[in-house]
Parts: C-alpha cells; structure tokens; sequence
C-alpha cells in the first residue's frame, strides 16, 4: 500500500463563518467536501480515497456547535459537537443517557476529542457507533442545503453503506434528541478497545416495578444500516424482562439481521453473538 | 493554495507552508524538523503521530496545518524541559517500556495528558487512555507500569 502524508496538489481550503456561505461554497464547487473534524476526511484525503476539488472547513461556524436542552426534554445538539463533549455531556437525562454511553465508547480519547457526531453520520458508516444509538433515540436529523431545510428521521438518514439521505450540497447541521424515559446504555463486542463494533447494540428502556414500559433496541454493524425491529420490542411491552424473555428478543434480531463476513467477524459469528449483547444490555439498561 | 502559516509548537512561532490537504504531521516532520511524532498508518489508528493540540491529544496525521492557526501545538521534543527527562518519560525508560521506540513519542503525550486530566488513574483507566496507541514490541504491560509508576510518584 502506498500513501502520502497528505494528498497531493494545492486543494483550496475555506473556512466560512456562516452556513448560508459554507451552502453555497459547496455548490460553487463541484466535488468540493465539508470538513467537520477531520478524523474521516484527513485520512481519506491522505489515502487518496477523497479527491475533492475543494474543502469547506466549518469549524468556524458558531451555529452547528453547541448543546442545548429545550422545554420539552429534547436536546439540541450541534452537527460539529465533538464525541467527547457528547460523552462528558450534562444535559442528558432519563434514556437520553445512550448518547453519553455511545460517545464515550467511540474509538478512543484523541479521535474523540476531534470527531464530531455531525461528520460521523454524514459519513455513514455502518460499523459505527452513532447509527444504531440515534435510530434507538428516535433521533431527528436537521439539514440544510440550496432547497433549503429539512428533518430526517434518523431510522430514514442511514440508506445504505457509506449512503445517507443528504442529496449533493446539503449539509447535516443539528440532531434532536426526544425525551426519552427510563434509562439508556450502548454497548458493542469489539476485537480490542478502540476498534469499530462486530456487533452494537444501543437500548433505552424504561420499567415499573420490574415491568417494561417502554423499549427501543438499535443494532450496529449487522447489516448496511442500523437495524430496529417491532416484533422483538413489543416482545418486551408490558412484561417483566427476564434473562430468557431478553434473550428471545435478542434471537428475533438475530434472525433479522443479514451481516456480511469481514475481518471483524464473520456473519455467523455476528448472528450468534448478537442475542447475549442484546440480552445483556437490556438487563444492565433495566437494572 | 498554498498558503504560510504560522503555527505556535512548543510554545513558539514555527513557519510553516500548507495547502488544504495538508496535514500538520507532514509540516511538523518535514518543514518543522521535529521527528518525535512518526507516521505509523497514515491514517490515524496507530497513535504514533499523536501530538497535544490544545492540551488535547490528537491525530497529527488527521489533522490539516491549515486549521491549526490560534492553536497551541505540543509535540515530544516540547515535553522535556530543558534537555531534562519528563517523570513519565524517565518511568518508560526504567520500566523497560521502550523497545523500538516507534510508538513512544505517543504514548508519552498520551500520558501526559492523562495524568493531567486524572493524576491517580487506574490501570484499567491507563488502558482505556492508551487505547489509540499500538505497540508492536512491548505486550503493553511495562508502558503501563510505567505510566502506573510515574503516577505514584511524588510529584
């Protein structure tokens, strides 16, 4: 494998201080690519895998940071919110907790303090850890682009491999949490620390004197995009959750998913590890 | 695009010359001449490019120079003082952390950053700290005695 440091030949760099600029830099220039905090595109420039005719850095732009919680219980959260301020986040509460318990477990401290929740869904890709957490969240995907703005639900956001719903020229700028009851974890089986999920789950639950009242079950890294399943969280609506009722939720995904075989593991593995994750979860989530 | 830069490192006004590809490794080891930060991977898994940004680790080899303007950077050759060992520096050494040497630059900045956030950590969390720094030659049990040690020592 060859590869540069950098890529080469002079890219043009911009650096907007507004959205409205940075919307209309990228239809000024075609194959131009948006910079959130380079941890994806730094290194696909570097392995040639980008080759984009500019880049449009948008650190400089004050409206895509920040957190906010809103009179509702939702959050507001920035597309340029880096995963470490999402992992040390106050304003989560209730099942809103999975976004801290996601963040802190993505690959590890120096990737984190520069990533940012933003670039990672853009990105989309499907062994990654915001995809299953945010379509378990309910989450809304702001956007805006030169048609304008709109919200993506996140369960429509994530299409396929490497494939969001962003047309040409739209950019993500915000992701709203609901208010979420109960109680919410992420936790996926990985070959070391640090590495992108074999399998992920992400659950926010909530239970009344041991009963579920409510449940949602994201799945990371078993197919082209995150995975819910209906059947496996009524399954769980109105019961208590016992280890064996948590793991038949957990065979329902695993029948459903339809991994592929690469070197994080194989797709027999994948189906065969996915219902302890998910029946573990479930019990740490309603404990 | 080229365009001059001028980059704070180690706490001084460094030159540099960047398009917008760009990477701060890249300036740092060949227009900068400080070779402590090494390109492992090129890609930014292995840790041995990590600088502090900040205060902040970070992936030099992710990062573009162009963004780094405002920023204070801090790379190994910034970490001894005055030609004198940092104390995790000198534990890496008495702990036999140091095989090769490729992965080490990294894990000191790492380190140092880690006991500045949280002096007395545990080895479980030194793991979780270390957990973007590969290490082809030690098995890692030594880099974290030693990072384990320079923690207990009286500061």
């Amino acid at each position: 494998m060859s590869f540069e440091l950098s890529a080469g030949g002079d890219i043009p760099l911009y650096r907007p201080g507004n959205l409205a600029d940075a919307i209309a830099l990228l239809q000024a220039h075609e194959d131009a690519r948006p910079l959130a905090g380079g941890q994806t595109l730094v290194s696909m420039l570097s392995l040639g895998y980008a080759q984009p005719s500019a880049i449009v850095a948008l650190g400089a732009i004050a409206e895509l940071r920040g957190i906010s919680r809103l009179d509702n219980g939702s959050v507001h959260i920035g597309a340029m919110t880096t995963h470490a301020e999402l992992a040390a986040c106050r304003s989560f509460a209730g099942g809103q907790a999975l976004l801290a318990s996601t963040a802190a477990q993505i690959a590890d401290p120096a990737i984190r303090n520069f990533g940012t929740i933003g670039g990672a869904c853009a990105h989309g890709d499907s062994v990654a850890d915001w995809p299953p957490a945010l379509v378990a969240a309910d989450a809304r995907m702001l956007v805006d682009g030169p048609n304008g703005q709109r919200e993506i639900k996140a369960c429509d956001f994530f299409v396929n491999l490497l494939t969001t719903a962003l047309e040409p020229g739209e950019l993500l700028t915000a992701i709203v949490i609901p208010a979420i009851a109960g109680h919410g974890i992420y936790r996926k089986l990985a070959r070391v620390e640090g590495d992108f999920a074999t399998v992920s789950v992400a659950v926010t639950a909530a239970g009344v004197a041991g009963v579920c009242q409510s449940v949602a079950i994201g799945i990371g890294a078993c197919g082209p995009c995150p995975m819910r399943l209906q059947q496996a969280e009524s399954l769980l609506i109105g019961r208590p959750v016992t280890e064996s009722l948590a793991l038949e939720a957990g065979h329902l995904l695993a029948q459903a998913i339809d991994p592929i075989s690469d070197v994080r593991g194989s797709a027999a593995y994948r189906k065969r590890v996915l219902p302890r994750l998910v029946a573990q979860t479930l019990l740490e989530v309603l404990a | 695009m080229t365009t001059e830069l001028l980059l704070n490192v180690n706490g001084e006004q460094r030159p540099a010359r960047a398009s917008g590809a760009t990477t701060l490794l890249q300036v740092l080891r060949e227009q900068l001449h400080l070779t402590g930060a090494k390109c492992g991977c090129g890609y930014g898994v292995c840790g041995a490019c990590t600088v502090l940004i900040d205060g902040k680790p970070a992936r030099s080899c992710l990062t573009l120079a162009a963004m780094c303007d405002g920023r204070s950077i801090t790379t190994i050759e910034g970490v001894s003082d005055n030609g004198e060992l940092d104390p995790i520096q000198r534990s890496m050494l008495e702990c036999g952390a140091v095989q090769c040497g490729f992965c080490t630059p990294g894990v000191v900045i790492t380190a140092k950053a880690l006991l500045k956030e949280n002096p007395k950590p545990t080895r479980e969390e030194i793991r979780g700290a270390l957990a973007g720094n590969i290490c082809r030659c030690s098995g890692y049990v030594a880099i974290v005695d030693a990072i384990a040690a320079a923690a207990e020592a009286p500061q």
